[in-house]
């Protein structure tokens, strides 16, 4: 499909990274779930891997602009984001689908990922177009005009997926997007993350290390809301042993990196 | 904005709460206590806005409800994450629900309108005004309940501020006695019931209500749209200031509503040709019913010396207390709307008119009774007194006599003392038994 591109999107960017992160330390309640983590991303899927608590989540939400960070420093876009920043340019920029996808049940589809581009302030002319690619490329042109509440797990979690992806986001960050999809949807899922990930820099946080081997051309691993890990799939796999746990070189490798990280901080 | 709006007026309660006050209002209207607005279109927007005590309760419940859905369907966290405030995110469903409530009421006063539309004639701009404050209220009531149900949004809410709201109606006119001013500026209801055929509101009425409820819906726009506890703060002004302003606009006197009249809907209407007979503009569409019957009476009345030659429409009101000129050619009938907004006592018009030519001006210390006129009223007739919808038996059994009495004097007796029956009630000097042969 034709999309027209407008000035803003092929302007030369002129930061380095979509998102960079220097010492960022992001608060749970009042736990620092997120404590000193340095990061860079560029255009590309980063998978984001950490056993449950480590941070992934709240990682996700301060850089949704959701929560604010609690110290260190966070660009996103090239715009600084604290506390006084205004953000809703870096939103305009924003694709988000939170763990917990909350949406207005008595909508439609289509009328709920329009109501997203519109919060997203996107171009009027451009809405229509934006709204049917965007159910399109999740696959629910069939469910398009179907009441949100009548959708099963996985299709909701596809409609999540295109009102983020809706605003064509520099910036995608979805928040376990599997969860719910069957083995088929799954493949076709991958296929969309890696068409995504072209021109935009995605952040995929999830459980299921195959996923982020097949899909994402970038591996980051925290724990205990710090770095452990950056690289390709291929620098995760090449971290496991016979004699980590995991049935694959993937999941051998994670076992592995995990098992040191906490051997290093129980030191 | 607009296709949002669409959405939202589709998807949200709005539709949901049109109709509720839709079939409330209609039931309300024609069931609650028979129809009482079937004189015209001010008694009908004046009966709609009294039926406010249970829409205006209704309207703060389902913008409560509405207020609920952001909350219960926990979309805070995605639309925390992006660029559009939070204060035009607020404005499609602002504008649903207003429009939902506007809707609903119109459509209820479209419903009393089709009932009446062939029956009512004069139409005030006022009414346009009446109406349009009771939309109002409505718009206020669903924002505030959008405000309230935000700041608290819980299941229970809802139902909670619609019992509240109802009880805020009831309490106000009690709370605010004994300035019966203050009830008319914060209270849409008050003063409305019962209509008479030539009520009104007066504009400074209206204007201080208008007043006290777009003060009151900006607050609740404040605190449903704003975001930050200062503004939330904020919002105490506009209810203060609007509070301030309605109260200076307001007439302090007591009763102001129901001692309106509007004198262009008690203005007379005549018929081109004579006998004329007249009624109020109000009454304009029943000249046609009370014409033939009236002139009928006139016609038996022809053979008194000093005949009446008109009928016209009793307009007295009693407060203010306002009388029609007594004239000795003019004969006052009263006249009223049935609930089907014809003629009432359709078959009393002619006997009415007859003994209404022995009536006695109001407020006459010795005028002539009830049971002398129609005795002297059947008697010219020819035919023995009958209870007519509003005479009470003892009355008609009284006149029955006297009407026996009359019959077996001489003709021409009965006539003198019929005639001076006449000249000293339009005197205020009828004396004890006027008809058994008395003091002329």
């Amino acid at each position: 499909m034709m999309r027209t591109v407008n000035a803003a999107e092929t302007a030369p960017t002129t930061y380095p990274w979509a998102v960079h992160a220097e010492g960022l330390r992001v608060r749970a309640g009042r736990h620092l779930a997120v404590n000193g983590l340095d990061l860079a991303l560029g255009t590309g899927v980063h998978g984001l891997l950490g056993p449950n608590g480590a941070g992934k989540t709240t990682l996700m939400r301060a850089l949704a602009t959701v929560v604010k960070p609690a110290g260190g420093r966070l660009t996103i876009l090239g715009e600084s984001v604290d506390g006084r920043a205004d953000l809703r340019r870096v939103r305009r920029g924003l694709g988000y689908l939170p763990q917990q996808f909350g949406f207005y049940p008595r909508f439609t589809v289509r009328e709920f990922v329009e109501y997203m581009a519109w919060l997203k302030e996107m171009p009027k002319a451009a809405v229509a177009g934006a709204v049917q690619r965007a159910i399109d490329r999740v696959g629910l042109t069939a469910k398009a005009d179907a009441r949100m509440k009548t959708l099963s797990g996985g299709m909701l979690r596809r409609a999540g997926i295109a009102q983020a992806v809706v605003n064509d986001p520099r910036v995608l960050l979805l928040d376990e997007p599997t969860v719910g999809l069957d083995p088929e949807q799954r493949l076709d899922f991958r296929e969309l993350l890696r068409d995504l990930g072209v021109d935009s820099s995605v952040l995929v946080s999830t459980h299921l290390v195959e996923d982020v081997v097949a899909a994402c051309t970038d591996v980051i691993m925290i724990n205990e809301g710090r770095l452990v890990h950056q690289g390709t799939p291929e620098t995760l796999v090449a971290q496991g042993g016979q004699g980590d746990a995991g049935d694959s070189p993937a999941e051998r490798g994670y076992s592995a990196l995990l098992r040191r990280h906490r051997a290093e901080a129980g030191r | 904005m607009s296709r949002i709006l669409g959405i939202e007026l589709r998807r949200s309660a709005a539709l949901g709460t049109a109709l509720a006050l839709l079939v409330v209002g209609v039931v309300l209207l024609f069931f609650a206590e028979g129809i009482s607005f079937a004189t015209g279109w001010m008694q009908l927007a004046m009966t709609q806005r009294l039926y406010l005590a249970v829409l205006w309760p209704l309207a703060l419940a389902a913008g409560a409800w509405q207020a609920r859905r952001e909350h219960r369907s926990n979309v805070a966290e995605l639309f925390a994450s992006t660029p559009r405030p939070r204060s035009h995110r607020t404005m499609p469903t602002l504008g649903a629900m207003a429009v939902a409530v506007v809707f609903g009421y119109l459509l209820v006063g479209l419903a009393g309108g089709l009932w009446i539309i062939d029956t009512a004639r004069y139409l005030p701009m006022s009414v346009f005004v009446v109406v349009a404050v009771g939309a109002l209220s409505l718009v206020a009531a669903a924002w505030l309940g959008l405000a309230i149900g935000r700041l608290l949004p819980s299941l229970v809410t809802a139902p909670a501020l619609g019992v509240a709201g109802l009880g805020l109606l009831l309490v106000i006119p009690g709370a605010t006695r004994p300035r019966g001013w203050l009830a008319l500026v914060f209270s849409p209801i008050y003063e409305m019931n019962m209509p008479d055929a030539y009520a009104t509101v007066p504009a400074q009425v209206s204007l201080a209500q208008a007043l006290w409820l777009a003060a009151l819906a900006v607050t609740a726009v404040i605190l449903y749209a704003s975001s930050g506890w200062r503004l939330r703060v904020a919002a105490v002004l506009p209810v203060v200031v609007g509070a301030a302003l309605a109260i200076m606009v307001m007439p302090h006197q007591e009763r102001v509503v129901n001692s309106a009249i509007d004198p262009v809907a008690r203005e007379l209407v005549c018929t081109e040709d004579e006998p004329r007979v007249c009624v109020s503009r109000v009454h304009g569409q029943l000249l046609p019913e009370v014409t033939p019957q009236a002139r009928e009476g006139l016609a038996v009345l022809a053979k008194l010396p000093g005949a009446p030659t008109q009928v016209h429409e009793d307009t007295t009101t009693y407060s203010p207390e306002v009388t029609p000129p007594q004239r000795d050619d003019v004969v006052l009938l009263r006249v009223e709307a049935g609930s089907d907004g014809h003629l009432k006592d359709r078959a009393d018009v002619k006997a009415a008119v007859v003994s209404g030519a022995c009536a006695s001006p109001a407020g006459c210390e010795k005028a002539a009774g009830l049971a002398e006129r129609l005795a002297a009223g059947y008697w010219l007739m020819g035919r023995e007194p009958v209870a007519g919808e509003t005479s009470e038996p003892t009355i008609i059994a009284e006149a029955t006599e006297l009407w026996r009495s009359l019959r077996q004097l001489p003709a021409g007796e009965a006539t003198a003392r019929v005639v001076a029956l006449r000249r000293t009630a339009g005197t205020c000097s009828v004396d004890e038994g006027p008809l058994s042969g008395g003091k002329r």
